[in-house]
């Protein structure tokens, strides 16, 4: 009931929002937009740019249970292709298609939607949007990826929340004074609770439609705090009452998932120093099964706290100032993180820290050649050497 | 758990609520008079290493910048100044 309550609440507010917004404040002194410049009948004008990236990854490694074939691997290039459509000066299409080659005998390759998005702009500072999208979670989902990534490695603490899923949602940036908000709120068709014995009560996020009547709420908020622009503080957060299959006995079981990151640059001369971090918290509800998933071999699950976490910190160097060409495109980092799964999940365990060491040099803005080192401890004690170069286009 | 969910959900409500009443704060001058050069120079770095204009060509810029607004959340003055300023330069 109190959850009822609170979504009309937030439903209420987001009416109050957008009739706010679309009479938003338009600075008398704010310089007047460029003209579109127009060349078909529906008044706007079609632009198309088909971006992407290419990568070429090396690993070596001691074998391990979890990672079997890590020894001294060129892994498959990976290829995504990103279709940016602007179709006039209000709608815009936005995609994000990887392709990837399967790793196991017999080879093939897999084609993934990691995004695929319609956005309508109502006002300067109010964007509806709706698809297969990353919801802004944390420091790297629905923002940062590979071409934002510095480390080369993903942090363990990562990606342990709210990743692709349908639905509908609105965004937006807004300048107050000299510091700057942002915000995104959505709904959509959230996760799915999972019952195989092997991956039982993980929620996960691989289906393109829904598997029950409820839906996930979820928001993010930017701060801005200086007329720079260099640091960015967020909180972001999405809450499922339903996760599991409509009419089993899983239906009700809800999840909630919240994270706060951290992103700081600033050059001191010649040297420009970056600092991120995050941390991010999944709780499901608790839950006991007795009943088997199949009748020939019946499990029963102890009723185990089902919560996970994870956390990064990290820092770059890099002399962008110097006068030495190699020095200005080197760029050296550290980062430290942890990922404590649910201990008596069966894809749970112990925690797994990293220490990730990594050197950069840049060829162009968008084309670096990356070496890193991470040290992983605890329930994975593994080395890992990479090396990656990857060509944005 | 209620308790956190109740929280968090309420703070997301408060932050929109300042967006609401702050939206009318009249922007500064210093903050309007900023060039597309530097507003280029200050959000692009945050995430990414700041594109070099001559990447693409204006139509391209145009989609590009599109997807910048919304990824990075951009003000429209920041990405209406920054996408002019990468195809003038370009």
């Amino acid at each position: 009931m109190k959850i009822g309550k609170i979504k009309s609440t937030l439903i209420a507010i987001g009416f109050l929002f957008g009739s706010n917004l679309i009479f938003a404040q338009t600075d008398s002194t704010a310089p007047a937009p460029a003209p579109e410049v127009t060349n078909s009948p529906t008044g706007g004008s079609q632009k198309f740019l088909l971006a992407g990236k290419a990568g070429i990854t090396w690993q070596s490694g001691i074998p391990s249970v979890n990672n079997p074939a890590l020894i001294n691997s060129f892994n498959p290039i990976s290829l995504m292709l990103m279709p940016l459509v602007k179709l006039n000066n209000r709608l815009f299409l936005d995609g994000q298609i990887e392709v990837g080659a399967n790793p196991n005998p017999g080879g093939g390759a897999g084609i993934n939607i990691n995004e695929l998005i319609l956005y309508y702009r109502v006002t300067p500072s109010l964007n509806v949007f709706f698809g297969n999208f990353s919801p802004k979670y944390g420091l790297y989902l629905g923002v940062l990826d590979d071409f934002t990534n510095r480390f080369c490695s993903s942090p363990v603490g990562m990606a342990r929340g709210p990743q692709t899923q349908t639905g509908i949602g609105i965004q937006g940036g807004v300048q107050t004074g000299y510091s700057k908000i942002n915000y995104q709120l959505y709904v959509s068709n959230g996760p799915q609770f999972q019952t195989d014995s092997a991956n039982f009560g993980l929620q996960t996020y691989g289906n393109y439609t829904d598997n029950n009547k409820g839906k996930s709420i979820g928001g993010s908020f930017g701060w801005l705090p200086f007329s720079n622009s260099n640091l960015q503080l967020d909180v972001s957060g999405q809450y499922t009452a339903k996760s599991g299959d409509i009419t089993t006995e899983f239906e009700n079981i809800s999840s909630f998932s919240w994270a706060t990151d951290l992103n700081y640059y600033h050059v001191f001369s010649p040297v420009m120093l970056r600092v991120l971090a995050e941390y991010n918290y999944t709780q499901t509800d608790k839950h006991l099964v007795s009943s088997g998933d199949s009748v020939n071999t019946p499990f029963a699950y102890t009723n185990f706290s089902n919560q996970l976490s994870g956390w990064f910190v990290g820092s770059t160097l890099r002399a962008s100032g110097s006068e030495s060409t190699f020095l200005s495109n080197l760029e050296l980092g550290a980062r430290y993180g942890s990922y404590a799964p649910p201990k008596n999940a069966a894809w749970g365990g112990d925690p797994i820290n990293q220490t990730t060491f990594v050197m950069t040099y840049w060829f162009t803005w968008k084309t670096p050649l990356n070496i890193s080192y991470d040290l992983y401890r605890g329930a994975i004690n593994q080395d890992v050497v990479t090396v990656r170069t990857i060509y944005f286009f | 758990m209620t308790h956190i969910k109740i929280t968090v959900f309420a703070f997301i409500v408060i932050a929109i609520l300042s967006v609401t009443i702050v939206d009318s704060c009249k922007v500064p001058a210093a903050i309007l008079n900023k060039s597309g050069a530097q507003l280029w120079g200050e959000n692009c770095n945050r995430c990414h290493n700041a594109p070099d204009p001559k990447t693409y060509s204006d139509d391209q810029w145009d989609a590009a910048t599109e997807h910048m607004r919304q990824k990075a959340i951009l003000t429209d003055l920041e990405i209406t100044k920054i996408r002019d300023f990468l195809k003038s330069a370009n």
